[in-house]
C-alpha cells in the first residue's frame, strides 16, 4: 500500500508543477461559476428595457405612455429612431420595438380608435413578450381612462359645467385611482422560493468531478508511452498497487478541483454551513472514487491515449444526458429507469439532498453505498482487464 | 564449474497466431556478461520481458537466483534491475527524483533511495545535473539516467536492452566502462544489442536468436570461429550469415 501511496503523490506532485494543468484546474471553476454568478447571483426579478419609436412626439397620449412605462420599477424605455429601430431589429440586437404612430394623439383626442405596433422577431424572446404585455396593460389603462373621461364629459353635458373642469376633476380622480387603487394586491411570502444555485450546482460538480474519468482514463496509455509501465512492473510495485496508486491520484486531483468549486459556492452565494460544505465534500469523494474506477476500467483496455480521451469524453457525456442533470425526467419513464445506471443520477441526488435539503449523510447512505460498490467494483475489473504488454497474458 | 544464476527452460510465447518465442533456452551464469543478438522481431524484447516477469510465458519456466517467475515473481523481482531500450523516465522529474521514485518502488526507504540514487547519479557522471529536469537533458545523459536507475537497489542481475541506441561516442563509452565495472564487481549482466562491437567487447557468451528462436549459442570467439579465422572475422560476419541479409521489419 506504500508503494501505492508514493505513486499517488508522484502524480498529485506532477499535477501541482504543472503550471498549464494548475491553472485549467483552477481557472475552470472560476469561470464555471463566474457564468453561474452571472445567471443566478444578481438580481433574480424581472429587468427589460422597451425600445420605443414615438411617431407622435407632441403627442398627449403618446406622451403619457411613455411616461407610464418610465415609472414601472423594472422596465426601462429607449426612444429609439424609425432608423435605429429598423437595423437593430434587422442585426437581432433587438426583439421587439414598439412603435407608436404619427396620428396616436389626435385619433384618440378625436374619439377615434387607433393602434401601436409591435414589431417583433419570431415571438419577440421573452422578454419581448414581457414588455409587450407591460405596453399592453398601459395602453388598455388609458383606454379606459379616455372613456371614464368621454362617459363623464357626456353625462354633465346639459349641466353646464366647464369641460377643462371637468377634465381636471376626472384626471385627478383617475390619478388618485392610480395610486390608491380600489382593488389592490397584496403579497404573502410563505417561504423561499426555489434557488437556481441549488438546482444547478450539484449537476455542475457531478460534471466537474465527471473529468476524474478522463485523467484517470490516460493513467496507464501514458505510462505504456513513456515506457515507465514495464519499468514499474519489474519493480517490487504490484499492478493492483499501481492500479491503487493510479486511482488514489485521480481521487485525490477530482477532490481538489470540486474543493475549489465548493469552496467558491460557499463565498460568493453562501450556501453552505460549515457542516453540509463537509457532506457536500464526503459526497464528492465518493463520486470521485466511482469516478476515477470507471476511468481505470478505460485505462485498461484502451491503446492509445486518444482513444482514452474519446471513449471518456463518450462516457461522460452519456452519464450526464441518462442522468438528467440539467433537466428533469418523469419518474414514469423509461429514461428514469436507465438514469439509475448513471452514477451521476445518485451523486446528484446525494448533493441535492445535502445542499438544497440540507440532509444528514444517513439519508444519502444508499446513494454513497451504490457509489461505494461501483468504486470497488471498478478497480477490482480494471485490474482484471489490465495486460502489462497489449495483446499479453 | 559456474554456477548458473539464470536458467530459461524451453519459453514459449505467442500473441494469437504470432510465436513470438519459441522454444528458448539458456542459462547464465553468476557474473556473466551474456549478449542476447539478433534482427529486429527475433523475440529479443519479448524474452526479456518474461525473464523480467513483465510477461507470463505460454510454457516453460525460468528460474533466477533459486526462485521461480512463476511462484516468487515477487523475490524475482527484488534480484533484478532492468534497463529498458525506451527511455523509461518521467520527463517532468529531476534525475534524483526519477531515481529516488524508482528506488521506493523496489523498496528503499526514503533515505536509502536518496543515498543510491546519488552515488549511481555520481559513478555515471551527472551528480552535477541531479536536480536538473530530465526534459532538458540530451539524449546521452537520458540514456546514462536509464542506466543509472536499473542499478538501483543494487541488483544481482541487470538486463541491459539496448542501453546506447542514438547516443554521442562519449555518453557510449561512459556505460560501456560502467559495464566493465559492473562485471568486475561480479554482476550478472543480459546484454541485447544491435551493434555486434559492443557484443564482442563486453559479452563472454552470445545467444543470436532469430524467428523466436537460438539458432546459436557461444563465446564470440567460438562463434566467429564457425566461419573463418576469429582474428579476421567479426561478429558481425557470423551474424549476417546466421540470421541473412534480407531487410526485416
Amino acid at each position: 500500500m506504500i508503494r501505492a501511496i508514493i505513486v499517488a503523490i508522484r502524480e498529485v506532485r506532477a499535477y501541482l508543477q504543472d503550471r498549464a494543468e494548475l491553472s485549467f484546474s483552477l481557472l475552470l471553476p472560476i469561470a464555471i461559476f463566474a457564468l453561474m454568478y452571472g445567471a443566478f447571483g444578481g438580481e433574480t426579478l424581472f429587468n427589460g428595457t422597451a425600445y420605443v419609436v414615438n411617431e407622435d412626439q407632441r403627442g398627449l397620449y403618446s406622451i403619457s405612455l411613455i411616461n407610464r412605462l418610465d415609472e414601472m420599477d423594472n422596465l426601462e424605455v429607449k426612444l429609439l429612431s424609425q432608423s435605429e429601430a429598423d437595423t437593430k431589429l434587422k442585426r437581432s440586437d433587438v426583439l421587439l420595438v414598439v412603435y407608436i404612430p404619427e396620428n396616436f394623439s389626435a385619433q384618440l383626442s378625436s374619439g377615434k380608435e387607433t393602434q401601436i405596433i409591435f414589431r417583433q422577431r419570431g415571438n419577440g424572446g421573452q422578454e419581448g413578450q414581457i414588455v409587450a404585455s407591460l405596453v399592453q396593460g398601459a395602453a388598455e389603462k388609458i383606454s379606459q381612462e379616455i372613456q371614464v373621461e368621454r362617459q363623464v364629459q357626456r353625462a354633465l353635458l346639459d349641466k353646464y359645467i366647464d369641460r377643462d373642469h371637468i377634465q381636471t376633476t376626472v384626471q385627478k380622480m383617475l390619478d388618485r385611482e392610480r395610486v390608491f387603487p380600489i382593488i389592490g394586491v397584496n403579497e404573502e411570502t410563505i417561504g423561499t422560493g426555489i434557488n437556481p444555485v441549488h438546482e444547478f450546482l450539484p449537476g455542475i460538480v457531478t460534471m466537474f468531478v465527471l473529468f476524474a474519468i478522463t485523467l484517470s482514463a490516460r493513467a496507464i496509455v501514458e505510462e505504456r508511452k513513456k515506457g515507465t509501465l514495464e519499468r514499474l512492473l519489474t519493480t517490487r510495485l504490484g499492478a493492483s498497487e499501481l492500479f491503487m496508486g493510479k486511482f488514489l491520484s485521480s481521487v485525490s486531483r477530482g477532490l481538489l478541483q470540486t474543493f475549489i468549486l465548493l469552496a467558491l459556492a460557499y463565498i460568493v452565494f453562501q450556501i453552505f454551513t460549515p457542516v453540509t460544505f463537509i457532506k457536500a465534500l464526503i459526497v464528492a469523494l465518493f463520486f470521485a472514487a466511482a469516478g476515477s474506477s470507471i476511468g481505470l476500467i478505460i485505462a485498461s483496455i484502451v491503446r492509445s491515449e486518444d482513444a482514452a480521451s474519446w471513449v471518456a469524453t463518450f462516457f461522460t457525456m452519456t452519464m450526464v444526458m441518462i442522468s438528467g442533470t440539467f433537466f428533469p425526467i418523469p419518474e414514469d419513464s423509461a429514461l428514469y429507469t436507465l438514469s439509475q445506471l448513471s452514477i451521476n443520477t445518485h451523486a446528484n441526488t446525494a448533493f441535492y439532498t445535502i445542499i438544497a435539503e440540507g440532509g444528514t449523510l444517513s439519508s444519502v447512505a444508499p446513494q454513497l453505498v451504490i457509489l461505494a460498490i461501483v468504486a470497488v467494483f471498478g478497480l477490482c475489473l480494471s485490474r482484471i482487464l489490465f495486460r502489462a504488454v497489449l495483446g499479453g497474458k | 564449474m559456474a554456477e548458473a544464476f539464470l536458467i530459461a527452460k524451453d519459453l514459449h510465447k505467442s500473441f494469437n497466431a504470432y510465436k513470438a518465442v519459441n522454444g528458448v533456452s539458456f542459462t547464465i551464469n553468476t557474473g556473466e556478461v551474456f549478449g542476447l543478438l539478433g534482427p529486429n522481431g527475433a523475440g529479443k524484447t519479448t524474452t526479456i520481458r518474461i525473464l523480467s516477469t513483465v510477461l507470463k510465458p505460454d510454457h516453460g519456466d525460468v528460474t533466477i537466483g533459486g526462485y521461480s517467475i512463476h511462484d516468487s515473481a515477487g523475490k524475482v523481482r527484488s534480484l533484478i534491475g532492468v534497463c529498458p531500450q525506451e527511455l523509461a523516465l518521467y520527463q517532468d522529474l529531476s534525475a534524483l527524483d526519477n531515481m529516488v521514485f524508482f528506488g521506493r518502488m523496489i523498496g528503499l526507504n526514503g533515505r536509502e533511495a536518496h543515498a543510491q540514487a546519488m552515488a549511481n547519479l555520481e559513478l555515471m557522471g551527472l551528480e552535477e545535473r541531479a536536480r536538473g529536469k530530465v526534459v532538458n537533458f540530451s539524449g546521452g545523459m537520458k540514456r546514462r539516467v536509464n542506466l543509472a536507475i536499473a542499478l538501483m537497489g543494487g541488483p544481482e542481475l541487470l538486463f541491459l536492452d539496448e542501453p546506447t541506441v542514438g547516443i554521442d561516442p562519449q555518453s557510449r563509452n561512459n556505460i560501456y566502462e560502467t559495464i566493465e565495472g559492473l562485471r568486475n564487481g561480479g554482476m550478472t549482466i543480459l546484454y541485447t544489442t544491435h551493434y555486434m562491437e559492443e557484443a564482442n567487447r563486453l559479452c563472454e557468451r552470445v545467444a543470436i536468436m532469430d524467428g523466436g528462436q537460438i539458432i546459436a549459442m557461444d563465446t564470440p570467439r567460438q562463434l566467429k570461429s564457425r566461419i573463418g579465422p576469429p582474428e579476421q572475422v567479426t561478429l558481425e560476419d557470423v551474424f549476417l550469415k546466421l540470421t541473412g541479409r534480407t531487410l526485416r521489419d
